[in-house]
């Protein structure tokens, strides 16, 4: 919080937080972006942990034919993410103007995806249609469009060629793996936790060796974040040693790979309930899906308009 | 016709007349100003620079902002090269203010006053021509343009450091400017193909 004068009454006034933080942030070499993370815009952030673990926990659930999955995949993306997703908008109530531009922009192409998966996904469960004939077509437009539901929200970060650390091919394959573990998580976290006709087994393994190649991606993208130029090697200074490095280390690094992989290592040792286990390996993951989405998003800096030794050098 | 801009860092004297003339004319709220001043220090004692930078949207040729726009919003004038927000069209997604190098954008989330008495008059007046939940920049004061005017910001100038015209006018004075002393872009790795050129202050 900053001060200022009152001209008129010569009191000291106290500065308003966000112009305190603009004006600070104008004076820096390297900008943070403030707009998709910072007040209501954590919003986009929650939007896309939903709508990714969603598509994810969708396809799993399909592909294991559990419908408690599926339902609880279609509340995440239409219900949470959706109402994140309008929560978040300036002007909700133009919402539907998102669609016109599929040609051009991810985002609207991603609104294009949530509305086909959420016609879909619905139609696909109803007993009318899952006994008819159009089943098989219904069910896999859902899984198409759960696809680019997972394909489109990297895309959006990596489109801004203002913040070169999203702007990288990387994004996108972390943003669907990501999705994929979630949505794993998610199903894992639901069979341990009072629900029933899954073999959560089968699932099981395939978590393990998606959270093992998440934490590979990770380890790939910041080493070739570092090799992108000055604003992108700020960004991986600010999660790894920097304001951010406590949700990188705490969320995404501890309860995202480290516990999923202690947890499933120490499984003898611990003596735990099968079920239990795996519930706790799956909240687990969940907590680090959404620690390295807010993290990836919160340390996004802006090229810098002038370098810190002279004008006009790229950053 | 491409309109745009060359601004001479070396007449610049950082007296942020523009961004005053510009708060002027567009009425916008505090924390939003279409056309700031940067300043940059660097080097150590006795041997210091010091240098403003006055940054405004670039009307770039490749418009990063209405690449990303789902709306259809953030627009290019094809008669002259602006680049402008169709409030009316805008959702407040921030993928512009994401995408602008340059930090032209601007979110318009809480309607804030200067003053804790309330807007006055003026304020009132002008600030009725701003909608909130949208993104605004700088359109070249269009308004202006049709009356036959430059806008605030270089009219304003009392250095004449900012100079606007036509740049694919090869004898306009923007274009002789850039030819001849040296006229560069920001950020040009980008590939937006700004509309504003800098010329160097060191000539």
């Amino acid at each position: 919080m900053g001060e200022r004068i009152d001209w008129r009454t010569g009191e000291t006034m106290a500065f308003p937080d966000r112009l305190d933080l603009q004006r600070q942030d104008l004076s820096q070499v390297y900008r943070p972006q403030r707009e998709w993370i910072d007040g209501r815009g954590l919003l986009i952030v929650i939007a896309h942990f939903f709508s990714g673990i969603g598509a994810g926990a969708w396809l799993w659930s399909t592909l294991y034919d559990f419908p408690m999955g599926q339902a609880l995949a279609i509340g995440c993306v239409i219900g949470l993410s959706g109402v994140a997703h309008m929560a978040f908008l300036g002007r909700w109530d133009r919402f539907w103007r998102m669609l016109r531009r599929p040609h051009q922009s991810w985002i609207s192409r991603g609104i294009w995806s949530i509305g086909i998966f959420g016609l879909a996904a619905v139609a696909s469960m109803l007993p009318a249609v899952r006994d008819s004939a159009a089943a098989p077509v219904v069910l896999g437009l859902s899984v198409l469009a759960a696809t680019a539901i997972l394909l489109y929200e990297g895309f959006v970060y990596a489109a801004s060629r203002a913040i070169p650390f999203w702007r990288t091919r990387l994004l996108p394959v972390l943003y669907i793996a990501y999705g994929l573990r979630g949505g794993a998580a998610l199903l894992l976290a639901v069979a341990a936790f009072g629900g029933s006709g899954f073999d959560v087994r089968a699932v099981e393994v395939i978590k393990l060796w998606v959270v093992v190649s998440t934490a590979v991606l990770i380890l790939l993208y910041l080493v070739s974040s570092t090799r992108s130029g000055g604003a992108a090697r700020e960004s991986v200074a600010q999660l790894v040693a920097g304001r951010i490095s406590p949700a990188f280390y705490g969320g995404t690094v501890l309860a995202g790979i480290v516990a999923p992989i202690a947890l499933a290592l120490s499984r003898d040792a611990l003596g735990l309930p099968e079920l239990v286990l795996l519930g706790a390996i799956g909240l687990a993951s969940l907590v680090g899906d959404f620690y390295v989405k807010y993290c990836i998003v919160k340390a996004g800096v802006y090229v810098p308009l002038v370098a810190a030794e002279g004008v006009g050098s790229p950053g | 016709m491409r309109l745009g801009m060359v601004i001479d860092l070396k007449r610049c004297i950082g007296c942020y007349g523009c961004q005053i003339a510009c708060k002027a004319e567009h009425g916008t709220r505090p924390g939003t100003t279409y056309a700031r001043v940067v300043k940059r220090e660097w080097g150590v004692y006795p041997n210091v620079k010091k240098l403003s930078i006055p940054v405004l949207c670039m009307h770039c040729a490749e418009p990063p902002c209405v690449e990303v726009c789902p709306t259809g919003a953030s627009q290019k004038r094809s008669e002259d090269g602006i680049v402008f927000v169709e409030s009316d069209f805008c959702v407040g997604c921030r993928a512009c203010v994401m995408s602008c190098p340059y930090g032209a954008r601007y979110f318009q989330d809480e309607q804030r006053d200067y003053f804790d008495t309330g807007e006055n008059e003026y304020e009132q007046a002008l600030y009725a021509a701003h909608q909130a939940g949208v993104v605004e920049k700088c359109d070249f004061c269009r308004h202006r343009l049709e009356q036959g005017q430059e806008p605030a910001c270089s009219a304003n100038c009392m250095c004449k450091a900012r100079i606007f015209g036509d740049l694919e006018d090869p004898n306009s004075e923007v274009s002789r400017l850039i030819r001849e002393e040296g006229g560069f872009q920001l950020n040009p790795e980008l590939g937006t193909d700004p509309s504003v050129y800098y010329l160097p202050p060191d000539r």
